[in-house]
């Protein structure tokens, strides 16, 4: 009888172990979200769509200061890897390969989303939305694609070793496309943009129809499609008028946004744009503004200058007192600061430039932007058309600054980069950049050169 | 015959049912239970009977409703008619007998199950009662040893305290005294009326049972490369987690502590690293539950009896796709059958930093090299060039201003800070710990609690543990079973930034700060960057600031992890038996963060502390890990020959995770350290985050083993996994094992030899999988994630995924012998030679970057890992009361990279690193440094033909000539001396062949960081002038990673030194409480012999940079057993 018991312990206890252990094996993850569940309607597309403007980011501003003229390198930045103002970069550095992964992966996410939004079919009312995200994802590969080109193009010619244009999401080993033919398709991606994208719509954080004809102003700029140029610029100019003189700060502080055509937005959540040039913890300057930018404004009378640079009397020492005001952000959220990536500023000089290397009159344009940033500004004559190009590349060197154009427009015209004697204490002998050097065009990443079998070094690396 | 003779019931029921009901009741009150049970247990039969006239034979039966005693006799022995008249009255059996029998020549004798035999006595007036006690080697006594007289069915067993009496026919009898775990003694009685016998502790017997978690073998009968650490190295070590103890314990294994964090746990590797992308730590079982590695802080070392190390496929593959990094199964403490036994241990002590190879320039030194640089090159890095009698500013300077210069540099020479006394301290040590154990044969327990606090070297570091532990084994004839629990509660204290080369981390600073950084103001303010505008400050704050950070954050995790582990056992046959077993591991971590908003560091309006008022977050992370097991063993000896044991089990194995974190700001600095300080508006939102996954898997499995003749023994094994973690077309996978040893020494030819007393060869070979890193639960899918922009949600793509991903196999051949030489065993030797291979290996392979995923899980590497372990000891010197072991053991491990991917050979691991076919993993790449030339001074590098130049270009010079950080040589040697109550050990550790990254150097010795603190080599050993023979170039030229950037990382460590005092049991036995007591000093990480020019060679990063440096420990204390 006793050991009827210890049975009937034993198998009740056994029964409890082995019936809690089920044996179940299809578990199905519950923090991420699958193939199947990523793109189902257009509230679906629209987060995709949002996904894209995600990843979009400064990079360039920081690339193109710092391999420029227009920044500095203080005794105070300590911290930082300076290498890259010092044209030590190769496809092993970070500082200027980043982009090519960032843009790449851009590119990636729309066309996904693209892909989502073919297999589905959206009901009559979901039609106008679905044309506008289409719009906007296919202007937003077009700018991805320059933007790789800025800043990855052996040259801007064509001819020259341009980047792989992805038009579907892909795991492969594409070559290199020539300028022309990334140049080629994306200005059919504008172009269809345009005409999907309603009037309409005017959110500036997104890319709007003006949006589109802003970034076709400035891919024929680079393509040195003139009549394109200006066509594309007058359209900008037209719809997006100069910020007064008065109103013109208030862009740098996101008080207002006058004559910016498409910004990021930023929020305080995410990265701050400013910390390139000037890092809160510990409160240093990494990068000042040269010289050379500081020596070429009009202090008093030049509305541009406070916006851009700051000057600071208390810092002492090996301190910098010059410091990049353009993101400082405000005192709730310093260094936050939303990227301006078009502004009609831009427009202008784009079309005084085409002017003068086509027709037009381009010394009108200079002085329309001059008389809308200098007070008491009395328009200026050109002797020729050297003068005017040489105008407006002084004129782009300060309207544009640490807005990531003054490298690429050196590049454009493949003139060396120059810094004053004054700027390169702390460089060791970096002063001239000259487009001979490998360094005047950014490397491939390294990684993409040991994995990509079918991809080339840009020249003298 | 009575019928209660034919039926064999157990003898003692009433025990084993109150063993039952302890069992339901363990969980609440176990320890209180636990000692009443025991002491139940222990009740003797005692006979209480009145008697007037009554006939013996209803007499007897009497006492047999009283008792569990049953008669055994024939009616022609009894008179059954004959009465007696008497009065017990408690008496023992003995006594009884003796009055009923007095006056007749019956007599009786004591049989197993409480059987009495009676019977005529003719020949009981020769019989010769013998009683006496056993004890054992400490003098405690041992109840419960079989006594048992030689070549007859006579025996007993010894009592509560150790006590028996037997009867044996004359003095020519042979008294066999045996207890499970100590050395069989036998007795020859001769004219002795009184026998006490000391038995003596079979330690080698531990060494013979491999325990794998599934089977038990002996070491004869295993075809398994296994090691086993026993409790006395792992018992007492101060300030270290289990798997850090055992270092240099285990051939074959590394251990590398990641940090001096208390309760930071180990980088434990097992015969080379095994996997690229997958996890490469091993499995660890604690008493047949599967155990988190790397959490290992609230785990009491103390409670642990011993270690196994399965190291081969035949072990391994037991456990099937989680086994191939090898398995460590721990066995904590049981109860031993005898008298309850109180154990206290308490030690105290405390930890020193270590002395490092490179040193930082002091104010002296600093201001020389800041005029140097200034005269030189006319840099200005901070006031020592600045106020320089030599800087032009001061030649054509004011008298006022030359006045006002020597004034400042004068203040700043009598300034010299050593930050390390800032950032470091001297640590202090404690731990108090209390156990009671006891137990008769069938029912044993042990029960601990243990405090323990350390304080780390670095400030407001530290650990403070509590921990229980409660072991209990039971067994009522056929039924056994047990139950374990552990639970431990710990609290660490962490410092923020550590191993970052940022400013403003305490481990940082110590070496960016300036040493004339007086951090404090007169009045004792600490001057940092927020309030520094007040002071003329000349130098950077950059250790300051990190000092205002470490007042003012704190960041702690505490941890409450339960592991409970249940097993029954049921034998339905003799051959036959059925199990089941559970376990359960579950953690709850809660970190928790905070920035004190009135500080400087939480003031400004950062990500970090949103809104500049502080910040408050606090995560909680849960993983709960749950095993249940079930099977038949079958295990026959037939023929004397064949011994078989065959076993099936059903297992699986079930994993959930949940974490959540929320991190608010905008604090209330009345309410420090708690959320409810928490601003919740739009300028500090609060951020709030958690993850949950879940996996399972379930196995179909079986092991045989076939012995003949003692000496050829073949083992097998089959495992039938299915995992949620791989493709489902994967899913199901089967792993299998075979092995075979031959105990050469129970040949004929060796039987007889004294000269080898140990000798068996094995081999195995077979085929595991490694387990998934709990982080890719489902690494095939292709996964979408979220992202924000502009405050608006998004979806993005996170990952590729990929339909083949499949697991990682490791097949694995072994062959291996044991040795030991002379009678006793003096010198014992063990070697394994291993080749493995991983195939399918998961690869993180970089695809172009058009593809738009920076990685891809691909299942396509192929690695080999082979090498050659041994491990040797002996007494070199064994008289009666001097004993000196020597043991050394060592593993060589070889890695090389087989396959890469379909499209590549190599790609770059991480930036200083290449995965590369024919190359180790871990290889390190680097261009070659070619030295300072000593005529310009400038930096030189190998161009991959040879050629030296100046120009450095990291792609076109990079090569592989640096090594690996992977060691492929690691191992430890012991020494131990016993001399009656004193005995003495040390252990050496070391881990040889490896390289790693010293990124320290890289910061200290650059100009680019030159404002901030330089080592005392950019001082003294910098080319200044032709000629100059130095090791770093001229100031101006920009420092590049080279080949000089990773160094020799090897060391070799005086692990641990104990020396202790046991007084002599004979003093003792006066105090009548205290039994033994010991008193021990001991001390860690005493000495280190290494080239590292860094804090601490022993780092398992692929980067020394500024981690938190292992201690140095020293402690004392005591233990007793009461």
């Amino acid at each position: 009888m006793i050991k009827n018991i210890y049975i009937k312990y034993t198998v009740v206890l056994s029964l409890l172990i082995t019936s809690f252990s089920c044996t179940k094996l299809d578990f199905k993850p519950t923090d991420t979200i699958d193939a199947l569940k990523a793109y189902r309607n257009i509230k679906d597309i629209n987060l995709g769509v949002i996904g894209i403007y995600a990843i979009l980011d400064n990079s360039a501003i920081s690339s193109s200061a710092t391999a420029a003229d227009e920044v500095m390198l203080p005794t105070e930045n300590t911290v930082g890897n300076t290498d890259a103002h010092r044209w030590l970069y190769n496809s092993g550095s970070g500082s200027v390969t980043s982009s090519y992964y960032t843009y790449y992966t851009a590119i990636d996410r729309i066309n996904r989303v693209l892909a989502g939004i073919e297999v589905l079919t959206f009901p009559t009312a979901d039609l106008p939305t679905k044309d506008l995200y289409l719009g906007e994802l296919l202007a937003l590969r077009a700018y991805c694609h320059f933007e790789l080109l800025r800043n990855y193009a052996s040259s801007y010619q064509n001819g020259a070793l341009g980047v792989p244009y992805m038009k579907v999401s892909a795991i492969g080993y594409p070559a290199r496309d020539p300028f022309e033919t990334v140049i080629a398709n994306a200005k059919a991606d504008l172009a269809a943009a345009k005409a999907l994208i309603p009037a309409s719509f005017t959110d500036k954080t997104h890319i709007t129809k003006i949006g589109v004809s802003a970034i076709q102003a400035r891919l024929a700029l680079y393509e040195k499609n003139w009549a394109d140029a200006i066509t594309y610029s007058t359209e900008v100019i037209n719809a997006m008028p100069l910020a007064t003189r008065a109103l013109f700060p208030t862009i740098w502080t996101d008080a207002a946004d006058h004559e910016v055509i498409w910004k990021l937005k930023r929020v305080a959540t995410d990265s701050r744009t400013g910390d390139f040039f000037f890092r809160q913890s510990g409160g240093i300057v990494l990068y000042a503004p040269s010289f050379k930018l500081i020596n070429t404004f009009d202090k008093v009378n030049d509305v541009r200058y406070a916006p851009y640079i700051k000057f600071d009397a208390t810092r002492t020492g090996t301190k910098s007192q010059y410091l990049v005001n353009k993101y400082v952000g405000t005192t709730a959220s310093p260094g936050m600061a939303d990227v301006k990536l078009y502004r009609t500023g831009e427009m202008y000089l784009i079309r005084a430039e085409a002017r003068a290397e086509s027709t037009g009159d381009a010394a009108a344009d200079l002085n329309a932007l001059r008389t809308a940033r200098i007070t008491a500004y009395t328009n200026a004559a050109f002797a020729d058309k050297a003068a005017l190009i040489d105008a407006i590349y002084t004129e782009r060197f300060k309207e544009l600054a640490f807005e990531g154009h003054r490298f690429f427009d050196l590049k454009r015209r493949n003139l060396p980069v120059q810094r004053l004697p004054e700027d390169a204490i702390n460089t060791f002998g970096a002063v001239t950049l000259s487009p001979g050097q490998a360094q005047y065009a950014f490397p491939i990443p390294a990684l993409e050169i040991s994995v990509n079998k079918n991809t080339v070094q840009n020249p003298n690396y | 015959m009575r019928k209660t003779l034919l039926f064999r019931h157990p003898s003692n029921y009433s025990l084993a049912s109150r063993t039952l009901l302890t069992i339901k009741l363990t969980s609440l009150i176990l320890l209180l239970m636990c000692m009443q049970v025991s002491a139940a247990g222990f009740a003797q039969q005692k006979i209480s009977v009145t008697a007037i006239d009554m006939s013996i034979k209803n007499l007897l039966k009497t006492i047999e409703k009283q008792t569990d005693y049953r008669f055994v006799y024939s009616n022609q022995t009894l008179s059954i008619d004959k009465k007696v008249s008497l009065e017990l009255h408690e008496v023992s059996l003995d006594e009884a007998m003796k009055s009923i029998w007095k006056e007749t020549n019956i007599t009786y004798a004591l049989k197993e199950n409480n059987l009495v035999v009676i019977y005529s006595g003719v020949k009981s007036q020769k019989d010769i009662v013998i009683s006496g006690k056993v004890v054992d080697e400490t003098g405690m006594p041992l109840p419960g040893v079989s006594v048992k007289v030689s070549g007859l069915t006579i025996a007993t067993v010894t009592d509560l305290n150790g006590s028996y009496t037997i009867r044996v026919a004359d003095g020519n009898a042979n008294l066999e005294f045996s207890y499970l775990g100590y050395v069989k003694q036998v007795t020859t009685v001769g004219n002795k009326n009184v026998i006490n016998v000391t038995l003596k502790a079979d330690t080698r017997n531990l060494q013979e049972v491999i325990v794998t978690g599934y089977t038990n073998y002996t070491r004869e009968q295993s075809a398994s490369a296994v090691t086993l650490v026993t409790a006395e190295k792992i018992n007492d070590v101060a300030g270290l987690t289990v798997d850090q103890i055992l270092q240099g314990r285990v051939p074959g294994m590394s251990v590398i502590s990641s940090s001096g964090q208390p309760g930071q746990n180990a980088a434990v590797v097992i015969r080379g690293i095994g996997s690229v992308n997958g996890s490469s730590s091993p499995l660890y079982i604690l008493d047949g539950t599967p155990i988190e590695g790397g959490y290992f802080q609230t785990i009491n070392p103390a409670d642990i009896e011993n270690v196994t190390v399965l190291k081969d496929a035949s072990a391994k593959a037991l456990y099937g796709s989680r086994g191939s990094n090898g398995v460590i199964v721990i066995t904590s403490k049981k109860g031993k059958a005898g008298q309850l036994v109180v154990h206290y241990t308490g030690q105290y002590g405390f930890s020193n930093l270590t002395e490092p190879k490179s040193r930082m320039m002091n104010t002296t030194q600093r201001l020389a090299f800041e005029e140097g640089v200034g005269v030189d090159f006319g840099r200005n890095i901070g006031p020592g060039w600045t106020y320089s009698p030599k800087n032009p500013t001061y030649i054509n300077g004011t008298a006022a201003f030359k006045t006002n210069a020597d004034r400042i540099l004068d203040s700043l020479r009598n300034i010299n800070i050593d930050w390390r006394d800032q950032f470091y301290q001297r640590s202090k040590f404690y731990e108090q710990q209390v156990s009671v154990s006891g137990g008769n044969e069938n029912f044993k327990f042990y029960n601990s609690l243990n405090y323990y606090k350390q304080d780390g070297i670095a400030k407001r570091t530290g650990l403070e543990r509590y921990s229980l532990k409660s072991n209990v084994d039971f067994k009522s004839n056929k039924f056994s079973g047990n139950m374990n629990l552990t639970l431990g509660y710990s609290n660490s204290s962490f410092t923020e930034g550590e191993g970052s080369t940022s400013v403003g981390t305490a481990m940082s600073a110590v070496y960016y700060a300036l040493p004339y950084e007086n951090p404090y103001a007169p009045d004792g303010t600490l001057i940092h960057p927020g309030n520094k505008a007040q002071y003329n400050i000349l130098d950077l704050r950059e250790g300051s600031q990190a000092l205002e950070r470490l007042f003012n954050s704190s960041s702690k995790t505490d941890q409450l992890k339960s592991i409970i582990g249940t097993s029954l056992a049921y034998q339905i046959l003799p051959e036959l038996k059925i199990s089941t077993s559970a376990g359960i591991d579950y953690r709850n971590s809660t970190d928790q963060t905070y920035i004190n908003p009135d500080s400087y560091y939480g003031s400004r309006s950062v990500s970090n502390t949103l809104g500049g008022k502080g910040r408050f977050g606090e995560g909680t992370r849960r993983n709960f890990n749950l095993i249940s097991t079930t099977g038949l063993t079958y295990a026959d000896k037939f023929n004397e020959k064949h011994d078989i044991e065959i076993s099936g089990f059903y297992e699986y194995v079930y994993n959930n995770y949940n974490s959540f974190s929320f991190t608010g700001f905008g604090l209330d600095d009345r309410l420090p350290g708690t959320p409810a300080a928490i601003t919740n508006s739009a300028a500090f939102l609060p951020n709030v985050g958690g993850s949950k996954t879940t996996s399972a898997l379930a196995s179909f499995m079986s092991v045989a083993r076939y012995t003949f003749d003692n000496k050829y023994t073949l083992t097998g094994s089959y495992r039938y996994d299915g995992s949620t973690k791989v493709a489902p077309k994967n899913k199901w996978h089967g792993f299998y094992s075979g092995g075979a040893n031959w105990n050469v020494k129970n040949e004929d030819f060796l039987k007889n030899s004294d000269f080898i007393s140990v000798l068996s060869l094995r081999a195995s070979y077979g085929i595991s999988a490694s387990p998934f890193s709990s982080s890719g639960d489902y690494l095939y899918l292709a996964t979408f994630g979220s992202t924000t922009y502009g405050g608006l949600a998004g979806v993005r793509p996170t990952t590729a995924g990929n339909v083949d991903f499949d697991w990682e196999y490791v097949e694995e051949f072994n062959t291996g012998f044991d040795l030991a030489l002379f009678k006793s065993r003096r010198l014992r030797l063990s070697a394994d030679y291993y080749n493995k291979i991983t195939s399918n290996m998961f690869i993180d392979q970089p695809p172009s970057a058009t593809s738009g995923f920076s990685l891809l899980s691909l299942s396509s590497g192929k690695m080999r890992n082979r090498g050659v372990e041994f491990d040797i000891s002996g007494d070199v010197l064994k008289t009666k009361d001097f004993t000196w072991t020597l043991g050394v053991n060592a593993g060589y491990n070889k890695n090389v990279i087989l396959h890469v991917t379909d499209i590549a050979d190599e790609y770059p691991d991480g930036d200083t690193r290449i995965l590369k076919v024919g190359l180790p993993y871990g290889t390190y790449l680097a261009p070659q440094w070619a030295g300072v030339n000593p005529q310009t001074g400038e930096a030189q590098y190998y161009n991959i033909d040879g050629s030296i130049t100046t120009v450095y270009n990291l792609n076109e010079q990079n090569v592989t000539k640096s090594g690996s950080f992977y060691p492929s040589f690691t191992g430890g040697f012991n020494t131990s001396i016993n001399y009656k109550g004193l005995s003495a050990s040390a252990l050496f550790s070391f881990v040889s062949d490896v390289m790693r990254w010293n990124n320290e150097d890289f910061y200290n010795e650059n100009q680019r960081y030159a404002s901030s603190n330089q080592s005392v080599r950019m001082l003294e050993d910098r080319w200044m002038k032709p000629g100059d023979i130095k090791t770093l170039q001229r100031y101006d030229i920009p420092r590049n990673f080279t080949s000089k950037d990773i160094e020799d990382a090897s060391f070799l460590r005086l692990r641990n030194v104990n020396v202790s005092y046991a007084i002599p049991p004979s003093l003792l036995e006066k105090t009548k409480v205290v039994k033994t007591l010991k008193f021990f000093v001991q001390g860690q990480n005493l000495l280190t012999w290494t080239k590292w020019r860094g804090l601490d060679p022993e780092n398992n990063n692929v980067y020394g940079r500024f981690q938190y440096p292992n201690a140095r420990t020293y402690t004392a204390g005591l233990s007793a057993n009461f």
